[in-house]
Formats: structure tokens, sequence, C-alpha cells
């Protein structure tokens, strides 16, 4: 039995060593939960925008620790309202070695409109692109549209040349506009190129040595960016060294019990918020008071508290109103949400529906089992100004189906929102401007003129301050009128080894303001193994 | 026709039947779930035309008997459609997940043959004594506790606490292998390279085992009654009293009799394997098609859907069928039972 037991011990020691090589220095491994899309065409959610922001680049970028955007791919440009026009640097190649000209930008363009995936409805205003030079590309628009500029960091350049070599069967000349190759296959100008791409294991991509800007030498020389783990896996491998950053949807205790073993936690913030969502054409929320009493009603306090991590970070920060924080038109972060039990009671009395026979249905997404809690929380806040409630587990299959419908959608719809650009206008325009109503992000059915007259103002004007100016008259209307409960501002939360350093998701200073561009590796670092 | 055949010849008849209907099932079921599948891949930022120009492109507006000629139109010619999940075609999907799930199946079985037999075995011929009552609690203690639950204990024991096995994936990273058969373990052979076999063996130890621990509960426990009960026939007695050695009557009297009901349960168990491993695939990430299954189900990839469940019901029906002509070689009552309804 000894012998045996010495004789297992050796071989698998013997098998470990043999079996178990060193990992290539400067190596980056990452997870998301979902699938990404390496087609930039159809890229939406947070794995789609790591990729694409790696492998592709864009026009202008948001500017680092500020407002505004900066020119990236393009030089400079110049706008009068409703025609932008944009001069390109003539450095950059494509990973293929193709140079970049304005037809790729063109093309880019008409693709993403051709597929209509993905984002593509953030450039309905643009009527016409054309390449005026071979280094000047002009946007005519239907109407003036200030964000415009800030949609563009949606707008990744691909190489038209390798596309077209590779076109795939389809209606038409363009056939399949390259949906194939570029499923599988990078064809932007990025600083990491696609190695390989395995939509049920991993994507690998490696960095691009002939980037037209300076990469860091620390910056990983190889990035696996993994799909579908599991918590606890993710768990296990951080705390063995073998996973480098977490996906932001670990479960909070998952977080806190990383953080405790000495993992960092790295931050995304200023982009979205967590929204309790009011049907305003369902009674009793149809009532201004009824909708303002349950906004005092909801305890923001304990729900700040339900989602920190450790002491110093949380997934989300006070609320102030219905803007995040760090965008136009926001409060002052002194200005946080309170629950106000009296107040609540007072808007009730003053509703013209009886509390007594109100039932309010309270639902959640059933994939994002947090949502729960708060459902939960709300219906026990209710409880402490007489309302009653029921609680509603909803799959966003069904959620997205019955939201087409104001009869069939709940009183109250509990949502993560992002702006998708970084610029309110995709925060706001989708969620209560009347022309939108009945999407996921409008079940508050909202009809509200002066709204719809702010929305349009903070689109039309070219000016920032008069943006700014539009934007806070529509927040502090937003707060009188109460379509939503404004839980709290979100903020992403990664949980990542030692070995990494990324200044954009940890220091202020460098942060994006724009979901996954955070998780640029050119600026990250990693120490070698 | 050898009677065998005429077994094979008429299982695989039936095996037909079955997978048309699976197939009219699914496409039905599939289409009841709540959740138009062109919003949900086309993501929550998608325009109202977005969703409605996809729909139209997937025939999702047509009856679906139309919707179901179109499906086995395609099928015939080898297609199953393009996945919304992964934007391939689903037959590439397939080919590419099915290999890494099979392995571990068929490793999963190899365990629960080859540790659940003997188990059974012992406890059997050990009757009333300690290794008898260990054997049936451990036994008890494997059925009973599903298999995710002994992925993560398994992940946590010999993967975090001590690190002997990997955690995820089916080889290290840094091993390049050339796909040929889609199995690990029979790729890096073929390629000669003893270290990335022995990588692949440690990579798929763990998700197997915890796999095949419920299976290797049940074969021990069901072999030990079978092999209790040939036990008391006259012709182990009659066996004993000529002095035959305790081991020769194990083996050629009391265990071939007790094999064939383990043998029914064995080929169930392993077909019940290939659902059940999404939940240890989910664990140790390993990319294979009953995870792939899970994940089009929740996104109401419609295609995917359809062409997961078949291929699961054909392997399945492949594996019955096996394990159906085993039974029938081990036992010729079957046999003559065969030709006796014909």
């Amino acid at each position: 039995m000894k012998l045996l037991k010495t004789t297992l011990a050796i071989g698998l020691s013997a098998a470990t060593a043999l079996a178990a090589p060193a990992i290539a220095g400067g190596t980056l491994r990452l997870d998301e939960v979902a699938v990404g899309e390496l087609d930039p065409a159809k890229a939406s959610d947070y794995a789609d925008s790591i990729l694409m922001f790696n492998v592709y680049d864009t026009l202008v970028l948001p500017v680092q620790g500020g407002p505004g955007h900066a020119p990236h791919l393009a030089e400079s440009w110049e706008s009068d309202g409703n025609s932008f026009t944009f001069t390109l640097r003539d450095d950059v190649n494509f990973q293929s070695g193709n140079p970049l000209t304005a037809d790729d930008v063109v093309f880019s363009l008409e693709r993403m409109k051709a597929l209509g995936a993905g984002l593509s409805y953030l450039f309905g205003v643009v009527e016409s692109a054309e390449a005026t030079a071979p280094s000047t590309v002009r946007f005519n628009l239907s109407s003036p549209y200030a964000p415009f500029v800030a949609s563009l960091v949606r707008l990744p350049i691909v190489d038209r040349k390798l596309v077209m070599e590779n076109l795939g069967e389809g209606d038409g000349e363009m056939g399949d506009w390259g949906q194939a190759f570029l499923s599988a296959n990078g064809g932007g100008t990025g600083a990491y190129r696609v190695v390989s791409h395995n939509p049920q294991e991993e994507t690998v991509m490696e960095k691009n040595r002939d980037y037209f800007l300076d990469i860091a030498e620390a910056a990983p020389d190889t990035v696996r960016l993994r799909y579908g783990l599991e918590a606890s896996t993710v768990r296990t491998l951080i705390a063995t060294g073998e996973h480098d950053i977490s996906s932001q949807w670990l479960p909070p205790e998952v977080m806190g019990a990383l953080a405790r073993e000495g993992a960092q936690l790295f931050t995304e913030s200023g982009t979205g918020a967590f929204y309790l969502k009011m049907n305003t054409t369902k009674p009793p929320l149809d009532d201004v008071n009824c909708r303002r009493a349950l906004s005092a009603a909801f305890d923001y306090q304990t729900a700040i508290r339900m989602i920190a991590i450790t002491e110093d970070v949380s997934a989300g920060s006070p609320s102030t109103g219905a803007i995040p924080v760090g965008m136009f038109g926001a409060n002052d972060g002194s200005m946080v949400q309170v629950q106000d039990l009296d107040g609540a009671r007072e808007y009730l009395a003053a509703c013209g529906h009886d509390p007594a026979e109100m039932d309010i249905e309270i639902s959640w997404i059933a994939e994002v089992p947090l949502e729960e809690r708060f459902a939960l929380l709300f219906q026990s806040n209710l409880a402490e100004i007489g309302v009653k409630s029921h609680i509603r587990k909803l799959p966003w299959a069904l959620f997205s189906e019955q939201v087409s419908k104001p009869e069939n959608t709940p009183h109250i719809s509990q949502l993560f929102v992002n702006a998708v650009t970084g610029d309110p206008d995709t925060l706001l325009y989708g969620m209560y401007h009347s022309s939108t109503p009945g999407t996921w992000q409008s079940p508050e059915y909202l009809s509200d003129a002066r709204v719809d007259e702010y929305l349009d103002a903070g689109r039309n004007a070219s000016a920032t301050d008069a943006r700014e100016e539009a934007y806070s008259i529509l927040n502090a209307r937003l707060m009188e009128i109460a379509p939503t409960i404004y839980g709290y501002d979100r903020q992403s939360v990664f949980a990542a080894s030692d070995r990494v350093r990324a200044p954009a998701l940890s220091d202020p200073a460098y942060a994006f303001g724009l979901d996954g561009m955070g998780f640029s590796f050119r600026l990250m670092e990693v120490a070698e193994d | 026709m050898p009677a065998v055949l005429r077994l094979l010849a008429r299982r695989l008849g039936i095996s037909l039947i079955v997978l048309a209907g699976v197939s009219m099932l699914i496409f039905g079921i599939a289409r009841v779930i709540p959740g138009d599948p062109a919003r949900i891949a086309l993501g929550p930022n998608a325009t109202g035309e977005q969703v409605a120009g996809l729909r139209q492109a997937l025939h999702l507006d047509d009856p679906v008997a139309v919707q179901y000629g179109h499906f086995v139109a395609d099928l015939l010619r080898g297609d199953l459609g393009v996945s919304l999940y992964t934007n391939r075609p689903v037959t590439l999907d397939i080919a590419q997940f099915l290999p890494a799930t099979l392995e571990l199946v068929l490793f999963a079985g190899v365990l629960m043959v080859g540790i659940g037999l003997p188990l059974g075995m012992w406890s059997a011929s050990q009757r009333g004594r300690w290794p008898d009552h260990l054997i049936r609690v451990v036994s008890l203690l494997g059925v009973s506790a599903p298999s995710f639950v002994w992925a993560v204990m398994l992940m946590l024991m010999f993967a975090f606490f001590l690190p002997v096995f990997p955690i995820a994936g089916r080889i290290t990273d840094s091993f390049e292998i050339t796909r040929v058969t889609g199995f690990l373990l029979i790729d890096t052979l073929l390629a000669g390279n003893g270290a990335a076999f022995v990588d692949a063996l440690r990579h798929i130890f763990l998700p197997a085992f915890a796999l095949a621990v419920s299976g290797i509960g049940q074969a021990a426990r069901l072999t030990r009654a079978n092999m209790v009960e040939t036990y008391d026939r006259p012709y182990i007695e009659m066996a004993r009293a000529y002095g035959f050695p305790a081991g020769r009557i194990a083996a050629k009297y009391a265990f071939k009799p007790s094999l064939i009901p383990s043998l029914t349960i064995i080929g169930l168990d392993f077909a019940a394997m290939l659902g059940n491993a999404f939940l240890v695939e989910a664990v140790f990430a390993w990319p294979g098609l009953s995870r792939y299954g899970v994940a089009v189900i929740l996104r109401k990839d419609l295609n995917a859907i359809i062409g997961t469940v078949l291929i699961i019901s054909a392997t399945f029906l492949i594996v019955n069928l096996i394990v159906d002509l085993l039974i029938a070689f081990l036992n010729p009552r079957i046999r003559h039972s065969e030709r006796g309804a014909r």
C-alpha cells in the first residue's frame, strides 16, 4: 500500500512537471460572460466592445479623465452643424498592411448601415458619407445632431480592401458584406490582432507591433479573452494565479472574497445607472403624486449597502438625480437622494388613488439575480407606507416582449441602462422621448412635452454650454414628474490579480467614461511570470 | 438474415422514426418558448426595423408548418442554418464542440465501468463485511449528490487546496496540437506528444470523474445487488461444493448473469451524462456541446437548439443501440425472442 502511494505520488509529480510548461510572459487572461462578437458592425455588449476597441480604431476617442473627444484615426475635424469633415492621419495602416484611406471610413459606415445590427441606429441621422480626398471624409447629416462626434466612438473603421477580397454569399453585389469573414477574423488597424476566435472558449489576440501609436513594452503580448466561466471557476482561477481580470458579473460576495485574499478591484463608472421604472400609464402610477410617493419611499442608503464589495469599493454610488454624476446636466455629487417616509406618506395622501386598493407589481429580470434583492427591499419599503405589492420574476425575453404594450408592462421594471457612447443623449432620449415608447429602455411610457423639448434641445444645440443647460433643466423636470426611481449610479467592478496595472480602470484621471474602453490593452501593463 | 442483423435493422428503423418525431417536437417547443429570437439575437439596442428585418430573413413570420418545411429542406442538404449565438453555421459549431463532450462522456463512461463494476463485484464478494458496508455508503453518497456538486467539491479539493489538477479547459494553452479527431487524448498521441497527452489527461480527469461519480455509485450498487442474488443460486453452491476458487466463481459464474441489468442501466446513465454534462462543462470551462446547448436555449437560438437536440438524441439512440446489441450478445434468449417476434 505504501509502495502504491509512493509510486502514485512520484507519478503525479512527474506528470505535473512534464505537462505544465511555464506560461509565456506578458499574457493577460480575462473573461466575459457573453461571447464576444468580432464583427464590429454588430458589436453592442461589453465583450463585443472589448474586442472592438482593441482590434479596431475609431476616428475619435473620449478624452481620458475629462469631457469631450480627441482625434484618433482623424487628425482634426470641422463642422457646420449639418456636416462634419474629418482629415485622417497619413501614417496608419491596417493589420493587413493596407493603408487607411477615406474610402475605408465611407465603407465602414455604409456596411454598418446595410447590416442594420448592433449600434447602427446611432448613425440613422447620417444621410451620406463621401471621400472628398484620399484622406478627407465628410458626413452629411439630415438634421443637426450634437452627439454625432460622440457616436463616432461606435464606428470602427474596417479594412475595405480586405473585406472586398473576402465577401461571402448573399443577396446583391456586396454578398454578405464580409460578415462570415469578420465574425472569425480581424480587419482593423487596432493595437491587437486576432490569433484565434472560438465562441465557446476564448478569443486570443496578440500585440500588433506595427500599430501607429507607441505601445508600452509592458503591455500584454498575448491576451486571452475567455467566455462563460462560472463564478466559482473564476474565483479559483484568480486565487491560483491562472487568471488576471474577472468580468463585472461576479456576485459581490465573490468579489469581496477575492479582495480579502489580495485581489485588486478595478472600476469603470459614469455611464449608467440602476433604475426602477414606473409605468406612467397604469393606475395608480398615472398620478404624479403616487410616483413621487414611491420615489420617496425607496431606501436608497440600504440599496447602496447591498452592493458594497469592500468598505471602499461598491458597485454603485448614491444617485443624485436622473443623470449619473459625470455626465452633462448631472446634479452635484452632494445632492444624494435619501429615503423620506414622511414625505412619501404626504405624497400618497395627495394621490388620486386609494392606497388601500393598490397592488403594485414589482418585476425583476430573471437573468439578474441581484434585482430580486432590490425587489424585496422595495416591497418592504412600500409596506412601510401601507402599500401592498407583489414581486414577479420575468425572463429577459418575456420582459422585452411584454413592454411593447403599456397594459402588459409591469408597474415597476428594474433595469440597468448605460449610455452606449457616454453622451446623455444615448441614455435619456430612448428612455423618455415620447417618440420612443414601449422598448426595454422605456417601460415608463412617458409622454411629457417639456421633457421632449429639453431632449431635443440637448440633441440639437451645438454649443457645449447650451447642451449642459438643456440637460440640467431636463434633470430637474424628470425629478419633478418622477417617471423613474433613480436607484444608484452604476459602477462596474472587476477583480484583478496583482500582476496587472490598468490606469484607465483604477485612476479617474485616466478613465474614458465609456463602457469597455478601459480595457484598451495597449494602455495596460502585465508583469511577466 | 442473422438474428443480430435483424435486431439491428429493426432498431435502426425505430431510431429514424424517433429522430423525425424529436425534430418535430423540438421545432414546435422551440417556437413556444417566450421571447423573440430576432430581438434576443440583435440585442436590446436594436431598433424595431432591425428586428423585423431579421425575422423576415429567418422566415419567422411564416406559418410554423412552412418554417418546418424550410428546416427539413435545409436539413436534407446538410444545412442546419446559422447560429445567432456564435454567428457561424450550426454544423460547424457542432463539429467543433461535439468531440469535446463525447471525449468527456466516453472517459466518464470508462471510469464508470472501470470503477463501478469492480467495486460492485468486490462489495458482493465481501457481503456483510466492512468493505461491503463502506462501498455501499460511498455508492449511496455518489448517487445522491448531483454532478455539479461533485464538480465544485473536486475543484476545491484537487485544484484549489491541493493544486494537482488544472481547473479549466482541455489542454494547457502552450500546447499546439493539430486537431484530427477532435479527441485530444487521441490527437496528442497521434502527434506523438507525450507531455501534451499527460496534460490532456490531467485536464479531463476531474470533470470526467465529477460526471461519473453518480454512475459509478449506481453501477456498483446494481452490480452488488445482482451478484448477491446470483450468489444465492444453486449452481453457485454447486461450484463452491466442487471447490472452485472464489475469484473464478465471482468472474465466471456470478458476474456474467449479473451484468445484463447493469449494462442496461450503464447505457441509460451514459446517455444521461450527455445531458448532465453541461453543469460539469460550465464549472470546468469545458468547451463542449452540452454547454453550447444550454447557451443557445437561453438565447432562443432556434437553429442551434434544434441542431444540438438532434445530435444529442442521435447519440442517445446510438448508445442504446450498442447496449441492446451487447445485451443480445450476452443473452441468447433475447436473440431468440427477436426471432420469435418475427
